[in-house]
């Protein structure tokens, strides 16, 4: 840190050999990773159709195919959808979780909630999928039968087979799984010395429990709203196994979101080139959802 | 920070309450489903137990799943061993150097965490298959820690950003290297940063599934991708397979446990204060 | 020492770098020695081993698998078969590790494909050896039935092997309730309309027709039978060969409505189910009928029901005339396959009754030989289609697994009809399959395949 103002030569090479067996890995990973980047983007303007590789440059013509296609315009619709209705209200529902875990609960409730609530963490979605298609059905499925059974008849509904209402059915799965995770993450960033005091201070001055909650604790952990939602985000625009579990895109196409279109079109269509252009798309949303992100995250890093 | 009052309580309890029946509800239909026979299931009574409980399912889901959880547990301990360990070095430059290099870098990196796996998987592949690794346990586990370091050294990082300067001065007046400042002083302090790190790869790692599938022999066959198997595509026997989802998550059940109570005090507990 | 330091850690690190990679070496991943074979040049004598890639992975596909490889085994004892199951419907997951593999140049010495357009899709990317000379020296050509013959043959080549054949459309009933009803099995659509009213009026709370269509295929399964009855089949194979201006066409504007006006009778949740769980409805009693591929029957009796017991199957439509739709399930040699003798020797037996006697039976289709006795079939329903093919060999025509069109149209195809039958739309589904017809170059891309 405190070098001498002037460096000689050796001394700057030691600091590039210093620095190396701590950047050499990372760097290696990352130039893989971009370099299977530029050649996904150089697929998606080539003419690959079938199963062997085709690098003969068209240009974007098959991104002019993709914009034409209906699939792609409900695709886009639907990751929108993701995007909004599956980040907001699972941040707003941990925040409320994690809150209440903080100033009203037991050690032992505390701990019994965050180990219910991250299992789905931890399980295979192919087979927790497979269990929310059964929760769904509506002729004998477990939601529809609790709701028989005690009489709630009205509330009886068509589900994931209704393609009007099948993707909000999708994302309150999403919620599902995602919350315990967003709970452990805003609790962890309730945990500093600082706030904790300023909480201690706002309950001495007499001050309600919701005042504490959006006056004291939301404006200190703007950081950690921030990167929970941004990983929803990306996990929302990424989102490929609930889909391809639960509904496989259906009815018809009317759930299909980029990436299982992406995963169709590669692999069971046999248009790599298409499935690359889609790929580049999801990657593009991405850039557009991280660019604030990685502003924010750069300025708090480099300060 | 504990605020009681009878409301609150209250409120704690109906919320609990909810939270159980949403969550165990699919836990039940699981559990009863993997104890049931095929011609059971096809009645779609999920709710109601059956009589004739047919434990030796798990017997013969744990034959099958066996050697694949030898697999995944060799393959996701490997990744997550190394992803922390190259993670944490690579973490700890970006939270120490304040270069434009590692300014680039580290928009780089920022960046690399959102590229959806699906978009590098055929590349991928053609590069396993180029370097010859493809098909082995070494094709998977680098093929992980290529997605898995960039996060790594941004979750180390931002725990390290948190750590005070001072502690390292300290050690350099005393003619310490970055290395030894790092193995010596910086690493034996972060082992919670560790623990939560290791938990969020191990996680992503263990339920990886298309890789698993592309890249995998019967030798190195991963959980997620016997679990999708031993359902047949023919006879669909839901109970073995719910069967062998149960004991397939007590590896990262037990994991979790072990590491969990660093991961309260995780990474991101001390960096981002607002 | 201060400045040996780093470099020494840098070592130090390298050495982990290093034993990253480790594992490749270790003797517990028997793999590398595969990969190793496809790079270097072919060794003079070729190891004992046959690298095959499937999708039967559980149940009675399991136990098929396993016979098909003791019959291998019998002939030659001393190969070591490494097999790579790849689970999912049809080989839906099988067909993403193929094409990966395939394309990073990791083949394996033989898999397991359809025939039609997924074989065609095989042979364009230049991923087979044609078998010319061991289907003359076989003959086998002669003991096949002539469709099946040409769904393999590709450019004037035979590519592969077929051993069985899987007929689509099969409509399975509840053998009870049609007998306690007086039912007989239909064999036109107006028949099943009938059947299907009457059965509506005597169990209300029954679909009379089950039917699951999360992977969708399911869906044109349905149409396609409909289709077939109202155009015919000469018709049939025109409009998936993109002959047929579909927009402007009669009959499959009419095979549409006729399609609409069944799903009433239609169980209405199908979008949540599986093919599996839609034969399922049969067994549990909340459906009567169910329209599927022979692969059904496996699944049937894995839930205790005995063929002709208590269920039963008929062909349908049977009028213009009867008509199966087929594919095979078939096995090929690889370009650059590590193993290629071996692989040959493979073919060889796939080819011979000794290994469909025992595969087919278990699994559940068709032979592909139509030279082996009907009476090897022990129910009834595969007798009578095996005896039907065997004397009308010119019957069969190809389906939406074995594909007459391009997988890229197929594919949307299927969601198409699937999104009809939720929410039927005679005339915008006209113009988008009219639509799919000309994006994906249906007509140059299926002009290989000849019927009759």
């Amino acid at each position: 840190m405190n070098r001498k103002p002037r460096r000689t030569f050796r001394q700057r090479l030691f600091t590039v050999l210093e620095s190396l067996p701590f950047l050499a890995p990372l760097l290696i990973f990352l130039a893989i990773l971009y370099g299977m980047l530029a050649w996904t983007l150089y697929v998606s303007m080539a003419n690959w159709v079938g199963t062997a590789p085709n690098y003969e440059f068209v240009g974007l013509k098959w991104y002019q195919m993709m914009f034409r296609l209906d699939r792609f315009r409900v695709d886009m619709t639907n990751n929108v959808k993701w995007l909004s209705l599956g980040v907001l209200p699972t941040v707003a529902l941990a925040l409320f979780l994690a809150y209440m875990l903080e100033i009203g609960s037991v050690k032992r409730i505390e701990g019994y909630v965050r180990t219910l609530i991250l299992y789905p963490v931890a399980m295979s979605f192919v087979v927790t999928g497979t269990i929310w298609s059964w929760m769904y059905q509506p002729d004998k499925g477990v939601l529809n039968t609790i709701l028989r059974a005690i009489g709630l008849t009205e509330l009886i509904g068509r589900y994931t087979t209704n393609p009007a209402t099948a993707t909000y059915w999708l994302i309150l799965i999403f919620i599902w799984q995602y919350l315990g995770f967003a709970v452990i993450i805003l609790q962890s960033s309730f945990r500093t010395t600082e706030l904790q005091e300023m909480v201690e201070a706002a309950i001495v001055d007499g001050a309600s429990k919701l005042r504490i909650l959006f006056s004291v604790i939301v404006p200190n952990i703007r950081g950690g709203i921030l990167i929970l939602i941004s990983l929803l985000l990306i996990s929302a625009l990424k989102v490929f196994d609930i889909v391809y579990v639960v509904t496989f895109g259906g009815p018809g196409y009317s759930t299909d979101v980029l990436a299982l279109f992406m995963f169709i079109a590669t692999f069971q269509q046999h248009l790599v080139a298409l499935g690359a252009g889609l790929g580049m798309i999801i990657f593009l949303m991405a850039l557009v959802i991280v660019i604030p992100y990685t502003i924010y995250a750069f300025r708090k890093w480099f300060e | 920070m504990r605020i009681r009052g009878l409301s609150t309580q209250l409120i704690v309890l109906l919320v609990t309450l909810v939270l159980t029946g949403v969550y165990v509800l699919p836990i039940y239909v699981m559990v009863m489903t993997s104890l049931k026979t095929p011609v059971e299931i096809s009645q779609r009574a999920y709710l109601i137990p059956t009589r004739n409980l047919q434990f030796q399912n798990y017997a013969e889901a744990f034959r099958l799943i066996y050697p694949s959880l030898i697999n995944s547990s060799i393959i996701s301990f490997a990744v997550t061993l190394l992803a922390v360990f190259f993670g944490g070095l690579g973490g700890y430059y970006l939270s120490r150097s304040r270069s434009p290099f590692v300014r680039v870098l580290f928009i780089l990196v920022g960046v690399a965490l959102y590229l959806p796996y699906q978009v590098i998987l055929i590349p991928l592949v053609q590069l396993m298959a180029k370097t010859r690794l493809a098909l082995t346990y070494a094709g998977l586990i680098v093929s992980y820690l290529i997605l898995n370091v960039p996060l790594a050294s941004v979750l180390m990082g931002t725990f390290f950003l948190s750590i005070p300067r001072e502690l390292e001065e300290a050690a350099q007046v005393d003619g310490a290297n970055r290395l030894q400042l790092f193995f010596r002083v910086v690493s034996p302090i972060s082992l919670p940063a560790y623990a939560s790190t290791a938990i969020i790869v191990f996680t992503q790692v263990w339920n990886e599934f298309l890789l698993a599938l592309t890249l995998s022999t019967p030798a190195t066959t991963t959980i997620q991708v016997k679990l999708a198997e031993v359902k047949g595509s023919f006879v669909a026997l839901y109970n073995i397979q719910m069967a062998s989802a149960l004991i397939g998550v007590l590896i990262p059940l037990s994991f979790f446990l072990f590491l969990g109570r660093y991961f309260i005090r995780g990474v991101l507990a001390g960096a981002l204060k607002g | 020492m201060k400045k040996m330091t780093p470099l020494y850690s840098m070592l130090l690190v390298l050495i982990l770098l290093l034993s990253a990679c480790g594992p490749a070496r270790t003797p517990t991943a028997p793999a590398p020695a595969v990969t190793i074979v496809v790079v270097t040049a072919t060794p003079a004598p070729e190891p004992k081993k046959l690298e095959i890639f499937h999708w039967w992975t559980a149940g009675g596909e399991r136990e098929a698998a396993d016979a098909m490889f003791k019959a291998f085994k019998d002939k030659m004892p001393d190969v070591e078969i490494v097999e790579n199951p790849v689970a999912g419907g049809g080989g839906v997951s099988h067909r993403v590790v193929l094409q990966a593999r395939l394309s990073a140049g990791l083949p394996p010495d033989t898999w397991q494909t359809l025939g039609g357009a997924e074989l065609k899709s095989y042979v364009d990317g230049g991923y087979l050896e044609p078998l010319d000379d061991l289907w003359a020296e076989l003959n086998y050509a002669a003991v096949i039935p002539g469709p099946l013959a040409k769904a393999v043959t590709i450019n004037g080549h035979p590519y592969v092997v077929p051993l069985n054949m899987h007929i689509q459309n099969i409509l399975y009933y509840n053998k009870a309730l049609f007998d306690e009803l007086g039912l007989q099995p239909p064999a036109t659509y107006d028949e099943l309309i009938a059947v299907a009213k009457a059965i509506k009026e005597a169990r209300p709370e029954m679909s009379p027709l089950a039917l699951g269509t999360k992977e969708k295929w399911e869906a044109a399964f349905v149409f396609d039978s409909i289709l077939l009855e109202v155009g015919g089949p000469e018709h049939y194979v025109k409009v998936y060969k993109g002959e047929v201006d579909v927009k402007n066409d009669p009959a499959y504007k009419e095979a549409l409505q006729k399609l609409e006006a069944l799903i009433p009778y239609i169980y209405p949740y199908h979008a949540g189910l599986t093919w599996d769980e839609s034969c399922g409805l049969v067994v549990a009693g909340d459906a009567a009928m169910v329209l599927m591929g022979t692969w059904a029957i496996g699944y049937f009796q894995s839930r205790g029901w005995t063929p002709g017991k208590e269920f039963s199957a008929v062909t349908f439509p049977q009028k213009p005339e009867r008509i199966l739709l087929f594919h095979p399930d078939t096995y090929g040699l690889a370009k650059g396959a590590p193993h290629p003798k071996t692989t040959i020797e493979w073919l060889k037996v796939v080819a011979s009754p000794e290994l469909q006697i025992p595969t087919d039976v278990t699994q559940g289709g068709l032979f592909a030989r139509i030279d082996i006795d009907p009476a090897n079939f022990p129910d009834p329903i595969r007798r009578e289609l095996q005896t039907y093919v065997r004397n009308n060999p010119d019957k069969l025509i190809l389906d939406q697994h074995g594909s007459i069109a391009p997988f890229s149209f197929t594919q949307a195809y299927w969601d198409v009809i699937a999104a009809f039958i939720a929410q039927p739309n005679v005339d915008g589904t006209l113009s988008s399959v009219a639509d799919l017809l000309t994006t994906y170059n249906v007509k140059a891309e299926a002009a290989w395949y000849q019927w009759p």
